[in-house]
């Protein structure tokens, strides 16, 4: 027992099961505890060696997922690892991650609970991330590397085995999207000119961290623009978009930079501060753009910011040009991606604590 | 109490006996409701008032 930690009352339970992959995953989908593609049946053996990986014990309640507010133990936490095919030395990223879930800001219960399709986006940055063997360049959003796909997919695993999203269920998704299923990288620090995206949160150089985010997906962006001012307008009317979270309730959209992008934007003498103020302004939509309906909703949601929104408003994206957020991942070319935010929802951020 | 439209109400039960209020008496209101127009929710408003206040007189019993 960890003293000052909670320990849950419930712990997880265990059954016999034929020695058979094809019945234990027909098993397992009957009764609701995978994602639709086969797991990695989580036995007893199994579970040890993924606990070996954290120094928190077994019990440890990291924290409570909504909505279900399950006990996301460590144990629990293990077991949907070894279901998503994650490696031992993942547990502290994982367990960072659920830590990052639960945070006030981030506004769990209504991702959950949601008819949006968020998603949720865990970005590694800092020297583990290379360790970990975490895919910050080519294809980083897409297949093909084991942590990203496999760290994003017991994310989700622990938002409906713990949290109780169930899809139909306490899960309203209309329809959801891809970026549900995994959806991880790291940041491209080697090939950002700007300081890294830990630093915004406060954390040294040498900490590693996660980073939770509530996407609504993902809009690539291809321009082979080399002056910063013309990238940074197209960037700016990709963003704009009447019927979107972000302006009804000023969010915090997400920018992912490719490296040739950002090393234009630092040639044309734009740091990180400077992509967002401009990004901001040139983001500014007139009310009237949006359906009527719509419309009143942004008013009754951001009077207390904006005043008596009129048709002539100019609505900012977000409340500040420091909600604008921004990351350089992904390897050679010219596409970035525009990553809608939930809108009601704040990334959260927390420190990767390895064992020893 | 609160109010759940009828696609919304397992939700809302499910939200309830979560946060320790298995009990808490949920006003069932047709689904969709954000897409009708304000005459249609007034009507389903009268509709569901004797429902209200049944519900609301429970939960002022002891």
């Amino acid at each position: 027992m960890t003293s000052g930690v909670q320990q849950a009352e419930e712990h997880a339970a265990t059954f016999q099961a034929e020695d058979d992959l094809e019945a234990i995953n027909r098993l397992y989908q009957e009764r609701n505890w995978g994602d639709g593609l086969p797991i990695i049946p989580p036995t007893a053996e199994r579970v040890e060696r993924m606990l070996a990986g954290t120094h928190l014990a077994r019990h440890d309640v990291v924290a409570r997922l909504a909505p279900a507010f399950g006990a996301a133990t460590t144990e629990r936490i293990a077991i949907n690892a070894v279901m998503a095919g994650c490696e031992p030395r993942t547990m502290p990223v994982l367990i960072a991650a659920v830590q990052g879930l639960a945070d006030a800001d981030f506004n769990l219960q209504a991702i959950q609970a949601t008819t949006n399709p968020v998603a949720i986006w865990v970005i590694v940055s800092g020297p583990l991330a290379d360790t970990l063997g975490f895919n910050s360049g080519w294809n980083c959003l897409g297949e093909g590397n084991a942590a990203n796909a496999t760290v994003g997919r017991a994310v989700r695993l622990l938002l409906r085995n713990v949290g109780g999203a169930l899809p139909g269920q306490m899960d309203r998704a209309t329809q959801g999207q891809p970026g549900r299923y995994t959806m991880c990288c790291a940041e491209n620090e080697a090939r950002s000119p700007w300081p890294a995206l830990r630093a915004e949160y406060g954390f040294g150089a040498d900490d590693s961290t996660v980073t939770v985010v509530g996407i609504e997906g993902t809009m690539n962006m291809n321009t082979h623009s080399k002056q910063v001012d013309e990238l940074l307008r197209v960037f700016a009317e990709t963003m704009v978009h009447p019927p979107s979270n972000e302006y009804v309730h000023g969010g915090e959209p997400w920018l992912m930079i490719s490296p040739e992008h950002a090393d234009i934007c630092m040639r044309g003498g734009f740091g990180k501060e400077q992509v967002r103020q401009r990004l901001w302004e040139l983001t500014k939509m007139p009310a009237r753009d949006m359906a009527e309906r719509d419309l009143y909703r942004a008013r009754a949601s951001r009077r207390k910011e904006l005043g008596e929104i009129q048709a002539d408003t100019l609505l900012p994206i977000s409340h500040d040009p420091k909600d604008i957020r921004i990351m350089v991942a992904g390897g050679p070319g010219t596409h970035s991606v525009y990553i809608p935010c939930f809108g009601n929802s704040r990334a959260a951020t927390r420190r990767i604590d390895m064992p020893g | 109490m609160t109010v759940c439209s009828t696609t919304f109400t397992g939700l809302g039960r499910a939200q309830s006996k979560a946060m320790g209020c298995a009990q808490m008496p949920i006003l069932v209101i047709p689904h969709p409701f954000g897409t009708r127009t304000r005459d249609e929710i007034r009507d389903i408003a009268a509709q569901c008032a004797e429902q209200l206040m049944a519900l609301m007189a429970k939960e002022k019993q002891p």
